[in-house]
């Protein structure tokens, strides 16, 4: 399954157009201008059975200007929509930092941080239902890395279509994915692999490419540096819909990669209006998991008290409402225990290639 | 010398030492850290009383050099009468010899062992002698002395007496009189909350007439710490006068004691004479309830009668003690105390008055400040006075922590955990026990203990400033509120129409019934002033009608009516409507209107009026405004009427019925004028929409 989003700039303008016509109406009426956007909290996110992901549901907030805060994000989404429109017409981007720095000359209308223009940007999304990057907004993180058998081709600066083999034309670091993965920008082209490996740490993902992991098991490994970047997901996305190869996460045992794991899988609660294009619903949490700490008998942190609270938000979120994450998390908080994915060195370098993964994998009818 | 003589003296000497060794906890020399607070208490609170009673302002300079070893030397000196040549020795040598001790009246002292210990002090644990200068007004030169104790004698030694002129070490000026003392003792210097630095601020605070300055120095000279608090008033504390025990602050060893040494003949002229609050009726009724006859000589009282007056004092009804002996800080210098020592935004002060318990007069006073550098995090800072004496170690244990602990924080905006201990939050309070018997817990005097009507008092004056601390945070936030409404419709709201309109290459839309929608409230705003060149204090009170209707107010303020105040450049005129109070009648003001009113106080000092209270007489809210209570006001009224027809017959006063009349010409009718200062607050709207709208 495909999935064409691309909308023309035409259709991008309009739709912020039409946060303005909201505004512009209401006043025209003498009624204090307003903007509707879809309540933003895991109380208002619900499984969408058709797309097989994480949406918001129907629960609606209206913005008003009645107080000054919210008058001042509806200045912003102005000025935000006139900024966009100007890059549009000019055919340039800008990353989020840029606009927030540009934002010192919009008066009233100035971010006061980073968070709040990212804020505003995000709203903006979901009213237009467009991608931040109809607007030409980057984010600053860069995406991921890959390693392994797969081949794309990336259109470059001048516009020329250029192709990479993530295994023969790319160093240690890999084939660094570029923040917008669409197919204006990139094509996938060919693959000679079975999965795709989803890796939280550098260290873990260093160790499984120095060990060959990507060769021996037929994989191609992704980085994902922590909570991953929109095109991270959105490429893993695509290896799935496109190649059909299943995704497996390989992650800390900690809450946090919980999370991780679920917004790979089902969605991000802030990105859940575009979920149907970032989450695989097919990824599988391979590791670290509760069971494993116990098993393989792993050096272990005791949990914070911020970890706990983690997790009992995790017991009510209704991505985790499986019988197995209930039980993992009920585990994890009886044994009161965390671990990192590189605690498996406890057994030596090689312990992870050679006996960890094999098993973790064969248990799920990988053999190599 | 015989042995058993030469042994009795040494006993002697030895006990004197270890008297004092063995009470040193109660002398207040039982750390090394605490010994150099207890030297500078001593010898400040000397200071502060010598000024006090010679009628002089107070300039004190306390000096701390670090020594080799643990030792530290101290000077201090006062601008003080000085003390004359022959009485040297008696101040600062005999132990336990306080002219306070029989008195009854509000002291510092009364604390027991004085400058003599410190002299002591040093003497046994640095082996120095104590350096005294003293110069009084009348001699031409000044004493030039060194100090040891005789502790066989329980008495001084002087040595190295000279006379010489005094010059002051900065100006090279003669000191025309003042008291210099140095010595050296075995102390540690220590920074915080229990410093000698924290205890000079506390002492400025409640002493705001005296400039108190600290500097503490290294071995290498470098100083460690210092402070110079200066005085915010000239006015020397009231001079307290001595009462006479009150019966029902007597003990029975006292009153055996007073009887024996009296010279009265009669019972009844010894209990009219010796005692406050006891007149002829009363001394006859305490006489018959203790079976007691008239005429029946005090020397030949029996403890078994001394013991039935004792119970016969609590059957009868007596006056209360006179209060004038308390010498009460009084709130608007402990306002300035504090903002001396503290950085805050907001101070409420109050004197609460004198009351009685167990026949003898105390008196309440309580500061509490807030906001500004005070760090938000934490219990809020105690401070803790007893006659002036700041009281700086078992807060905890103290009737006057208990008192604050009393009342429940939350109601009045600060943090307070579980409505139990040391609320928290950006704020100091200062508590102030005035009275002629402060019962402290132990002889270590750190801190009051329980009586109920103290502890009811420091409640209700908790009370007090609790709710002016209330006022002053919801003004602040109703403040706050209409400052972001004003920029929201004022410089957001064009914005956004502006921008939109822009983007979409639509007309503008009118903006005037947004705003009405908007705010839909009538907002006041006052705001204080000082004009420097003609020492006024200034204040504007503003009426914002953000509102459909027409609305019509009569504002009133209260303002610090006194004897040297008057209201001033008052182009609006207006009535005073009871003391402090002033009302003005505003012309009709219409939607989407404004109004000022201007006027200045004449009288005041800089800073003396920092919180003005506005109310308003008329329909709705007004936001920054409070509704002024018609019955309240005319309770009060009348009440200022009657003191005044009571009190003095030369100025004439008004009848009640004419206030009354007068109260209600003041009351708003309804013209429709559009006169007087009154702004539009959007262009747009015309006259007739408000006469449409109403």
């Amino acid at each position: 399954m495909t999935i064409d989003r691309q909308k023309t700039k035409e259709e991008v303008v309009d739709a912020l157009h039409g946060v303005a016509s909201e505004m512009h109406d209401k006043m025209l009426k003498g009624n204090p201008p307003t903007m509707t956007l879809p309540v933003r909290s895991k109380s208002n996110i619900g499984f969408d059975k058709n797309l097989g992901v994480y949406k918001y549901g129907k629960k609606k907030t209206i913005r008003d200007a009645t107080s000054l805060g919210s008058a001042r994000q509806l200045l912003r989404a102005l000025h935000i929509t006139e900024f966009v429109e100007g890059m549009i017409s000019d055919g340039k981007t800008s990353t989020l930092r840029e606009m927030y720095y540009i934002s010192e000359g919009w008066g009233h209308g100035k971010f006061s941080s980073q968070n709040e223009s990212n804020g505003v940007s995000e709203d903006l999304e979901i009213v237009t239902k467009c991608l931040r990057e109809d607007f030409g907004l980057r984010p600053e993180e860069d995406g991921a890395r890959i390693i392994g058998n797969v081949t794309f081709e990336e259109r470059n600066r001048k516009g020329d279509w250029m192709r990479i083999n993530c295994r023969d034309d790319v160093g240690d670091s890999g084939y660094g994915v570029p923040y917008n993965v669409e197919s204006e920008k990139l094509r996938m082209i060919d693959e000679d692999i079975d999965f795709v490996m989803a890796i939280e740490t550098g260290g873990m993902f260093d160790r499984l490419v120095e060990n060959g992991f990507d060769e021996e098991a037929r994989c191609a490994l992704v980085h994902l540096k922590g909570q991953p970047a929109r095109s991270t997901r959105r490429i893993m996305r695509r290896m799935s819909d496109q190649w059909n190869k299943p995704i497996m996460v390989f992650a800390d045992c900690d809450p946090w990669s919980f999370r991780i794991y679920a917004s790979i899988a089902y969605g991000a609660i802030k990105t859940a209006h575009i979920s149907e294009y970032l989450a695989t619903k097919e990824a599988t949490y391979l590791g670290i998991t509760a069971d494993d700490i116990l098993a393989y008998d792993l050096p272990s942190d005791d949990l914070t008290k911020q970890d706990l609270n983690a997790l009992n938000a995790e017991l009510s979120d209704p991505r985790f409402a499986t019988g197995w994450w209930q039980e993992q998390i009920q585990l994890m908080q009886e044994i009161g225990k965390k671990a990192e994915q590189q605690s498996l060195a406890k057994y030596g370098l090689d312990f992870v290639t050679d006996t960890y993964l094999p098993e973790k994998l064969g248990a799920l009818g990988f053999t190599y | 010398m015989d042995p058993a003589e030469r042994l009795s003296s040494k006993q002697k000497q030895i006990s004197i030492s270890e008297f004092f060794e063995k009470n040193k906890h109660f002398l207040g020399f039982d750390t090394l850290q605490r010994s150099i607070i207890t030297a500078v208490k001593e010898s400040v609170d000397n200071s502060l009383d010598a000024c006090e009673e010679a009628r002089i302002l107070p300039e004190i300079n306390v000096e701390i050099n670090r020594m080799k070893g643990d030792r530290l030397r101290l000077i201090t000196q006062d601008n003080g009468p000085g003390i004359p040549r022959e009485d040297i020795e008696n101040v600062f040598g005999k132990f336990l010899l306080g002219s306070r001790f029989h008195a009854i009246r509000q002291t510092r002292g009364q604390q027991g062992i004085g400058i003599t210990g410190v002299v002591m002090y040093s003497q046994l644990t640095a082996g120095s002698k104590t350096k005294v200068v003293s110069k009084i007004a009348k001699d031409s030169s000044a004493v030039f002395v060194e100090l040891g104790i005789d502790t066989r004698r329980n008495r001084a030694i002087k040595s190295g007496e000279t006379r010489d002129t005094w010059l002051d070490e900065k100006t090279k000026e003669s000191i025309s009189h003042g008291l210099r003392v140095e010595c050296e003792m075995r102390a540690k210097y220590q920074r915080g909350r229990q410093s000698v630095h924290q205890y000079l601020r506390m002492t400025s605070i409640v002493n705001p007439h005296a400039s108190i300055s600290l500097v503490v120095r290294d071995r290498d000279g470098s100083i460690i710490e210092e402070g110079a608090w200066q005085r915010t008033t000239e006015r020397l504390p009231r001079e307290v006068s001595e009462i006479r025990p009150h019966p029902h602050g007597i003990q029975l060893g006292s009153l055996q004691r007073m009887l024996k040494e009296s010279e009265e003949r009669k019972m009844t002229s010894f209990l009219r004479h010796n005692f406050s609050g006891v007149s002829m009726r009363a001394a006859r009724e305490i006489l018959a309830a203790a079976g007691l006859d008239e005429g029946r000589s005090p020397k030949r009282i029996s403890s078994d009668d001394a013991q039935g007056m004792v119970s016969a004092f609590r059957k009868v009804k007596l006056l209360s003690p006179p209060t004038d002996c308390l010498s009460p800080i009084e709130d608007l210098l402990i306002k300035k105390g504090l903002s001396k020592a503290i950085d805050s935004r907001f101070a409420s002060t109050i004197t609460r008055g004198p009351k009685v318990t167990q026949g003898n007069p105390f008196q309440i006073e309580v500061g509490l400040v807030f906001g500004g550098n005070l760090s938000a995090d934490g219990p809020i800072e105690v401070l803790r006075f007893a006659n002036r004496v700041p009281l700086m170690y078992q807060q905890g244990g103290c009737l006057l922590t208990k008192g604050l602990e009393a009342v429940d924080w939350k109601r009045y905006g600060l943090d307070h955990p579980g409505g139990k201990g040391i609320p928290k939050g950006p704020a100091a309070v200062l508590i102030h026990l005035a009275s002629t018997n402060v019962q402290f817990t132990s002889e270590a005097k750190e801190a009051v203990s329980d009586n109920e009507e103290v502890f009811e008092e420091i409640r209700l004056a908790m009370l007090e400033v609790g709710r002016g601390l209330k006022g002053h945070l919801k003004k602040s936030s109703q403040r706050k509120k209409a400052r972001e409404k004003f920029e929201l419709i004022n410089i957001i709201l064009p914005e956004i129409s502006k921008k939109s309109s822009e983007l979409l290459s639509r007309e503008e839309p009118d903006l005037a019934p947004i705003i009405t929608k908007i705010m839909d409230a009538v907002f006041c705003e006052e705001e204080l002033g000082w004009d420097a060149e003609r020492k006024i204090a200034t204040c504007s009170i503003t009426i914002y009608n953000y509102t459909a209707r027409a609305r019509a107010y009569t504002i009133l303020a209260k303002w610090p009516e006194s004897e040297e105040t008057s209201i001033v450049e008052n182009a609006l005129g207006g009535k005073k409507q009871a003391n402090g109070l002033w009302a003005w009648r505003l012309d009709t003001l219409n939607p989407g209107s404004a109004t000022t009113i201007h006027f200045g106080v004449s009288g005041l000092r800089k800073g003396e009026w920092s919180d003005a209270e506005i109310f308003y007489r008329g329909n709705g809210e007004v936001i920054g405004a409070t509704k002024i209570d018609e019955k309240l006001l005319e309770e009060l009224r009348k009440s200022e009427a009657l003191e005044a027809a009571e009190s003095e017959f030369q100025n004439p006063v008004e009848p009640i019925s004419q206030l009354k009349e007068r109260a209600e010409q003041s009351e708003v009718s309804q013209p429709l004028s559009l006169e007087g200062g009154q702004t539009s607050l959007f262009g747009n709207f015309s006259t007739n929409d408000a006469e449409e709208v109403e």
